[in-house]
């Protein structure tokens, strides 16, 4: 029997039983619908972040840390800083400005704390840095909207994030240029544990720079100067030391991370860009792999419904299978008829499952942007700060319709198989 | 003559449920090129099984069943539908495709042969018109009496010009004036178009027509009638 025989013979049966074939073929839709609009969904995500981070994270510069914060969760060496109680000081950053190729470098002391304007207390993080050093390294995120980023500021001068000046996103501010808010944190070393406070004077607001930010300035963040942050947290340590690299080379990145590495005897950890991008895109593919899983097991379930339709198909067509073998019909082409419809069945569903999960992926995004609320038409979508614009790869298109096709090909050899082996003599008397 | 069909010692047995059923107990038969006979007998006595083992939808359990000089025996599934292409069914029940019209459901053994689409149609509508039913060719078989849709199986099962007929009670699901027209049918194509044609029946009228009676009883043949 010639391919396109086999194949109209296939399709005239599935046109027989249109709501059935429709219904088999809904589950098939749903599956694939699910796994393109997750995948659609995460691999914009990822391009987004990707994207802040990008600019968000100057690449050529290096985070040196204690192990505690980014370093810890995005060591680039093997070991990771012990806990043989090593810390990172503020004026380690001369022992890093000695390395080649090493512009500059400037520490970081951050803790958890409080601003507040007298009527409210928002939860942020207050950074000490130095503003000058930090405006220079992070130049297209450390830039004030309104205000002026001082250069050589008074104790109590501030910088703060978009969101700590408009933390609602309504005309509502919590605090503009030339305010004075206060700056608390909870100094846990003494007992019992104690508030300390003092008044900032808000020199400028920060742009807005989105909602991720890996070591680069953030919106929900207070900065005060380096000076101010170690009388103030009482500290001579530091969290972290950014190092601005003379160029962005591979081979600069790794010499002077292994050399700074060798300069602490092994207990820091330094941290790149580049390696933080590997990393995410490496935890992206994890998250993508499980959530494919996850609809795959929607697909799973189509398989079954495909399945058990065949069967049902089988028993009412015994008859039928019977004539066509005594009319001459082989086995493996009963077989081929059988797998024919079911894979029609899938490449269908596999068509339209990929059409409707990208409309449902573009729904999700403008859903996230809007809050629920304002759709404005365009594709993207904001979540504190963060744009989601869905992605379909050819990739991914290609892997739906084969797993469509494939899972429904796979779960009907069964029946197809039985079909092919029914007896012609048993077949004809089947009633 | 050519010898078509040649059973000897022809035993099948099959199971109903746990028990077995000796359904031939050893038959012997011969069938040459443009016979036309009729196997008559009440029913359990052998003739259907018979016409299975004719028509190679079936293997025997002993005994050897010879269709044109081929040991069917000695054949897998595959080379059993080979053989089938060359051999014409036509059923009781008619057993045509419900959703196919009368030109598809002809055109359906030779699409199984492989034959091309123009070739299939042109010979199908011939098929037809032999059987007078040229007019209805676009008919489903829903829409068409019984004795019309004999005709249409009759017609499939000439499609692939075969060896010979094997027909399991052509006439026993149709009012008797229907009935006639199929009998002149299958004695026309006998007679002018020289088809072999190896039939089961309980019509007497319909067993007269043909040129050999074979009486079965109890698995075996226990008469064969010249006409």
């Amino acid at each position: 029997m010639k391919a396109q025989d086999i194949l109209s013979y296939s399709f005239g049966a599935i046109r027989l039983r249109k709501l059935r074939a429709g219904l088999t073929t809904l589950g098939v839709v749903i599956g694939i619908a699910a796994i393109v609009a997750l995948l659609s969904i995460t691999q914009g995500l990822q391009a987004t972040i990707t994207r802040q981070l990008q600019t968000g994270f100057a690449t050529d510069t290096l985070i040196v840390s204690t192990g505690g914060g980014l370093g810890a969760g995005f060591g680039t060496g093997g070991e990771r800083a012990t806990s043989s109680g090593f810390k990172l000081l503020i004026n380690d950053t001369q022992i890093i400005n000695n390395i080649t190729n090493v512009e500059t470098s400037m520490a970081i002391i951050q803790r958890a704390g409080w601003a507040g304007n007298g009527t409210t207390n928002l939860t942020t993080t207050i950074v000490g840095v130095n503003f000058t050093e930090y405006s220079s390294i992070y130049s297209s995120t450390f830039v004030a909207e309104s205000g002026a980023i001082p250069l050589n500021p008074e104790n109590e001068t501030i910088v703060v994030g978009k969101r700590v000046s408009d933390p609602w996103k309504n005309e509502t501010l919590f605090c503009n240029v030339n305010d004075n808010v206060e700056i608390i944190w909870t100094n846990a070393t003494t007992l019992p544990p104690k508030n300390e406070t003092y008044t900032g004077h808000v020199a400028a607001v920060l742009k807005e720079i989105g909602g991720f930010s890996a070591g680069g300035p953030s919106d929900s963040s207070v900065y005060i100067p380096i000076s101010q942050a170690q009388s103030f947290f009482d500290t001579g340590e530091c969290n972290s030391i950014i190092v601005k690299l003379k160029n962005d080379d591979k081979t600069t990145i790794d010499n002077v991370s292994n050399a700074i590495k060798d300069s602490f005897s092994g207990q820091v950890s330094v941290t790149s860009a580049t390696a933080v991008l590997n990393i995410l895109s490496s935890v992206f593919s994890i998250i993508q792999l499980f959530l494919a899983g996850i609809a795959a097991i929607s697909l799973l379930v189509a398989g079954i419904g495909i399945m058990n339709i065949m069967i049902v198909s089988l028993m009412e067509r015994t008859r039928e299978i019977g004539i066509l073998k005594a009319l001459g019909m082989k086995n493996q082409t009963v077989l081929l008829i059988f797998l024919c419809e079911s894979v029609i069945i899938g490449a269908i569903g596999a068509i339209i499952g990929i059409a409707s999960g990208w409309v449902l992926a573009n729904v999700v995004a403008i859903v996230f942007r809007g809050g629920g609320g304002a759709f404005t038409g365009n594709q993207a979508a904001t979540t504190g700060g963060m744009t989601i614009t869905p992605l379909l790869t050819p990739t991914v298109t290609i892997l739906a319709v084969v797993f469509g096709v494939g899972v429904s090909a796979i779960f009907a050899l069964y029946p197809a198989w039985r079909a092919s082996k029914l007896k012609p003599v048993e077949a004809l008397r089947y009633e | 003559m050519a010898t078509i069909v040649e059973a000897t010692n022809l035993k099948k047995t099959y199971m109903l449920g746990k028990i077995p059923v000796d359904a031939l107990r050893g038959v012997n038969l011969k069938v040459e090129s443009g016979d036309f006979l009729a196997i008559l007998g009440p029913s359990g006595s052998g003739k259907s099984t018979l016409l299975n083992l004719i028509g190679a939808l079936d293997k025997p359990s002993e005994g050897k069943m010879m269709i044109e000089g081929i040991d069917i025996s000695t054949l897998d599934d595959g080379q059993l539908a080979d053989l089938r292409r060359g051999i014409g069914f036509v059923f009781q029940f008619f057993n045509l495709i419900p959703r196919f019209t009368a030109r598809e459901n002809v055109e359906l053994p030779m699409a199984i042969a492989g034959l091309s689409k123009a070739d299939r149609r042109k010979r199908a509508e011939d098929l037809l018109e032999t059987v007078g039913l040229k007019e209805r060719m676009n008919h489903k078989p829903t829409e068409l009496s019984g004795g019309e849709q004999q005709r249409v199986a009759i017609a499939r099962a000439l499609a692939n010009n075969p060896k010979f007929l094997v027909m399991d009670e052509p006439t026993g699901n149709i009012d008797s004036k229907t009935a006639n027209e199929i009998i002149c049918l299958i004695k026309r194509l006998n007679e002018e178009k020289a088809v072999t044609i190896i039939m089961v029946t309980h019509d007497q009228h319909l067993a007269g027509q043909s040129k050999k009676i074979v009486q079965m009883f109890d698995g075996l043949i226990t008469k064969e009638v010249v006409n």
